[in-house]
C-alpha cells in the first residue's frame, strides 16, 4: 500500500484487465515495445515489435457498476511501419515501434506520432458512424443508376451505422535520420516535435515532411572519436523553447531553442558525480540514461539508468534531488547480465498525474512504485495468476541474502527473460498498463 | 591472477557481442557497441595493469637477453618506411623461437590487410615465446603514455606480484621491445599514407569508439591475436610450452583470424558509411 494521488489515502491496486495471448510461445512481433495514454486518458495505445498499434478506448462508466471504472476494449488495430530495406548501406530497417505520441485533441479525430528506427508517421484516427443514404446517381450498393430512369430529386439522409474507427496516415516523416530514432516529443506549441536518433535531434512542422532542422549534432569528425550517443529526449511540457537530452554516459542537457539554431551548447548540464567505490567494468554502462521525462509541472525531470531512478529539480545541475534503488540487488549480478545481453535493457519510466509518484520496470514482470511524498516503495508483479478481475495486487519483495522469508523470491530465481521495459499512467486517475513481454495489464486502485 | 582471467573473459564477451551485432536484424546498433567497446576497453585495462604490476619482478630469465639482442637488430632494420616486410621477415630466421609457421601465418594475414606497421609489429610479436603475452602488449602499446611509462616506472615498484607465475616472467623480458615498438610503430603510423584505413579496421573490430589519437594507432594483428587467443580458450595464455599446443592454437587461431578479418572490411565501411 502507499499513499496515492492528491491526498493521504491509501490506494490498493487491484488487477483490472489484460490483454494479448495466454500462449507460452510468444511470437516476437507481438512484443509490446511502447505503451503510451493520451492526453485525455481515454485512449491507451501500444506499439509492437511486428509494426503495429493497437488502440484501447475506455467504455463509458456504468451506473451499475461503481466500483470498477470504464474497462478499455479495442477501439483500433492498424501496420503502422513495415519493415523496409536500406540497399545503399545493405541494411534491413525494423519495423518495431519505438514510441508512440499523442497529439493533443482539436477536433473529433486523434492524432498520434508513431515512429520506428527511420520513419516517423502521422496517423489520423477518425470515427464513421453515420452514412448517407438516398443518393440520386447510385443504388445503395453502389451501382450507378441508369440516368433515363431518375425522375425524381431526393436530399441524401445520414443514417446510422455502425461504428466503424478508420486509421489513415496523414504525414511520413522520412529520410531525416542516419541512426536509430529513439525519441520523438511533442512541442506544447502543437506545432513542432523533435526526433532524437543517436547522434541528432530534428525539430520537424507537424505540416511540413520534406525538411527538419537538425538542432542537435553530437558526432564527431571523427567517428573514431566518439565517447557517448543520445539515448533520450523530451520536449518541456510548457517551455516550447526548452528541450532536454539524455547520453550514454550519465548526463542530461537542457537546450533552449533560443539561444541558437544549433543548439550543440547547452543550456544547462546536470550530472552526478560518479561513486568511485562502486566502479567496476560496466559501470559506463549502469549509468547510460535509458529514459528521461519532464514532471507535469515541467519543475522536475525524471531519469532511468540500469539500476535507478533519479528526479532532478531543473535549478540543481550538480545532483540530482531524490534517487530512488530499483533493483540494487543486481548490482553484484552485472557481470551476468552482460553476458545474458539484460544490462542492456532499456528500461522507461513514468510520473503520475500530479507528480506524486513515480513508477518503473524490472525483472521477473515486477514493477515498482515509489511515493515522493512518502519515500515508501511498492514492488509488484503483473502475472496471470492474479488476475482475477479486481483481485488485490500484494507487494513483492526480493530475498538479498540470508534466510528467505516465505512469499520473497530469491534474486537467483528471478526470472530474467520476463522483464516490465514499458508502463504508462493515467494523465488524470490511479490507472496504469504494464507491458509485461506480449501481454498488456491494466491495474486500477480499489476505491475505499 | 584471477583478475586477468576475468578480464579475458569479459574482453572475449565483448569481442563476440561486437562480432555478432553485425547479424543482427536492424544493422548495427550504435548505442550497444558503443558500451560494449567501453567495457572491452576497462577489461583490457585492468588486465594489463595486472601484467604489469606483475612482469617486472622475474629478472633472471635466459631469453630476456636473447631478445634484447633480437630486438636491437630488429630495431636498427626498421626503419619507418613502406619495404619494412622484407627486412623483418630476414631477421626472423635468427630468432630462436619456435614458432616459424606461425610467423609466416601472421604475416599472410596482414597481408591481407595490407598494412605496414602491421607486418613489422606483429612480426616483432612473434619473436616471443608466448603468442597470447605478445598480443596482450600490443594491445597494450596503443594506450597513451601510460603503457610506455610504465614498463620504465614498474622496476621501481616492488610489488609482491605472482613471482612464480610463468607469464609474468615471460612477459617482463618483453617489456623493454615493446616500448621501443611502441615508439616505432607510432612513427610509421604518422608517416604511413595508408595510415586510416588499417586504423578504421583495427579500430572496428576491437573498439568501436576511441578517446585517444594513440588509440587509432591499434592494428589488424592487435585483434587477430586477441582472436587467437580467445580462439584458443585460454591454452595459449597459460602454457608454458610451445610447439604442441600453440600449434593447434595457431590452426584454430587462424581461423578466428581469418573470419574476423573478413568481417572487419564492411564493418569498417558501414561505420565509414555512418
Amino acid at each position: 500500500m502507499m499513499a496515492g494521488v492528491g491526498g493521504g489515502n491509501d490506494f490498493q491496486w487491484c488487477f483490472s484487465q489484460v490483454k494479448g495471448a495466454i500462449d507460452e510461445d510468444v511470437a516476437e512481433a507481438d512484443i509490446i515495445s511502447t505503451v503510451e495514454f493520451n492526453c485525455s486518458g481515454e485512449l491507451l495505445a501500444t506499439g509492437d515489435k511486428g509494426g503495429r498499434v493497437v488502440i484501447f478506448q475506455r467504455e463509458q462508466e456504468s451506473k451499475n457498476r461503481l466500483l470498477s471504472r470504464g474497462e478499455y476494449n479495442v477501439y483500433s488495430t492498424f501496420q503502422s511501419h513495415e519493415p523496409e530495406f536500406d540497399y545503399l548501406k545493405s541494411l534491413e530497417i525494423e519495423e518495431k515501434i519505438n514510441k508512440i505520441r499523442w497529439l493533443p485533441q482539436q477536433n473529433a479525430a486523434h492524432f498520434l506520432l508513431s515512429a520506428n528506427d527511420k520513419t516517423i508517421k502521422l496517423w489520423k484516427i477518425s470515427e464513421r458512424d453515420k452514412r448517407a443514404e438516398g443518393y440520386n446517381l447510385k443504388d445503395e450498393d453502389g451501382r450507378l443508376r441508369d440516368q433515363f430512369r431518375i425522375t425524381t430529386l431526393r436530399v441524401p439522409v445520414l443514417m446510422p451505422m455502425d461504428l466503424m474507427v478508420e486509421a489513415s496516415p496523414r504525414r511520413i516523416f522520412a529520410n531525416a535520420h542516419t541512426y536509430h530514432i529513439n525519441s520523438i516529443s511533442v512541442n506544447s506549441d502543437y506545432e513542432t516535435y523533435l526526433s532524437a536518433d543517436d547522434l541528432r535531434i530534428n525539430l520537424w512542422h507537424l505540416e511540413i515532411t520534406d525538411r527538419s532542422f537538425n538542432i542537435v549534432d553530437i558526432k564527431p569528425a571523427n567517428m573514431e572519436e566518439l565517447t557517448e550517443v543520445i539515448t533520450a529526449a523530451e520536449c518541456h511540457p510548457h517551455q516550447c523553447n526548452v528541450f532536454v537530452y539524455s547520453s550514454s554516459k550519465g548526463t542530461i542537457r537542457l537546450c533552449d531553442t533560443r539561444a541558437a539554431a544549433l543548439c550543440d551548447r547547452h543550456s544547462k548540464f546536470f550530472e552526478e558525480p560518479e561513486d568511485p567505490s562502486s566502479r567496476s567494468f560496466f559501470s559506463e554502462i549502469i549509468s547510460s540514461i535509458s529514459d528521461v521525462k519532464f514532471s507535469h509541472s515541467g519543475r522536475y525531470m525524471m531519469t532511468r539508468d540500469y539500476l535507478s531512478v533519479k528526479v532532478w529539480d531543473l535549478n540543481m545541475e550538480n545532483r540530482p534531488v531524490e534517487t530512488y534503488q530499483v533493483h540494487e540487488y543486481l548490482r553484484s549480478k552485472l557481470c551476468s547480465l552482460y553476458e545474458n545481453d539484460c544490462i542492456f535493457d532499456k528500461f522507461e519510466c513514468c510520473w503520475n498525474g500530479s507528480d506524486s509518484a513515480i513508477m518503473t520496470g524490472s525483472y521477473n514482470n515486477f514493477f515498482r512504485m515509489f511515493d515522493r511524498n512518502t519515500r515508501r516503495d511498492i514492488t509488484l508483479e503483473a502475472s496471470r495468476e492474479n488476475s482475477k478481475p479486481r483481485a488485490m495486487l500484494k507487494p513483492r519483495k526480493v530475498c538479498t541474502g540470508g534466510k528467505r522469508k516465505k512469499d520473497e523470491i530469491s534474486v537467483d530465481s528471478l526470472d530474467f527473460n520476463k522483464k516490465i521495459l514499458h508502463t504508462a499512467w493515467h494523465p488524470k486517475e490511479n490507472v496504469i498498463a504494464v507491458a509485461a513481454t506480449n501481454n498488456l495489464y491494466i491495474f486500477q486502485d480499489k476505491i475505499n | 591472477m584471477e583478475y586477468k582471467v576475468e578480464a579475458h573473459r569479459i574482453m572475449s564477451i565483448s569481442l563476440g557481442k561486437i562480432y555478432n551485432s553485425r547479424v543482427q536484424r536492424g544493422g548495427i546498433k550504435l548505442h550497444k557497441n558503443l558500451l560494449v567497446s567501453l567495457v572491452l576497453r576497462s577489461a583490457r585495462q585492468v588486465y594489463l595493469s595486472d601484467y604489469y604490476s606483475g612482469a617486472c619482478l622475474n629478472a633472471q630469465s635466459e631469453r630476456e637477453g636473447n631478445e634484447w639482442d633480437i630486438t636491437d637488430s630488429e630495431r636498427e632494420k626498421f626503419p619507418p618506411s613502406a619495404t619494412e616486410c622484407d627486412r623483418v621477415e630476414s631477421t626472423e630466421e635468427t630468432q630462436p623461437n619456435e614458432q616459424p609457421e606461425k610467423e609466416r601465418e601472421y604475416r599472410e594475414n596482414d597481408d591481407e590487410v595490407k598494412s605496414d606497421q602491421v607486418d613489422c609489429t606483429s612480426t616483432l610479436q612473434e619473436q616471443n615465446q608466448n603468442s597470447s603475452l605478445d598480443s596482450v602488449a600490443k594491445v597494450s602499446s596503443e594506450t597513451p603514455p601510460e603503457s610506455i611509462t610504465e614498463p620504465k616506472e614498474s622496476p621501481s615498484d616492488s610489488a609482491v606480484a605472482e613471482r612464480d607465475s610463468t607469464p609474468e616472467a615471460n612477459g617482463e623480458s618483453h617489456q623493454p621491445p615493446k616500448t621501443h615498438v611502441c615508439s616505432n610503430r607510432k612513427r610509421s603510423a604518422e608517416e604511413s599514407e595508408s595510415g586510416d584505413s588499417p586504423q578504421k579496421r583495427t579500430k572496428v573490430a576491437s573498439s568501436n569508439a576511441k578517446e585517444d589519437e594513440e588509440a587509432e594507432e591499434m592494428d589488424t594483428s592487435n585483434v587477430s591475436n586477441l582472436i587467437t587467443i580467445f580462439g584458443s580458450s585460454f591454452s595459449g595464455l597459460l602454457s608454458k610450452e610451445s610447439a604442441k599446443p600453440e600449434a593447434e592454437a595457431e590452426d584454430s587461431g587462424q581461423i578466428c583470424c581469418d573470419q574476423m578479418l573478413k568481417n572487419l572490411n564492411p564493418w569498417s565501411t558501414a561505420i565509414v558509411a555512418f
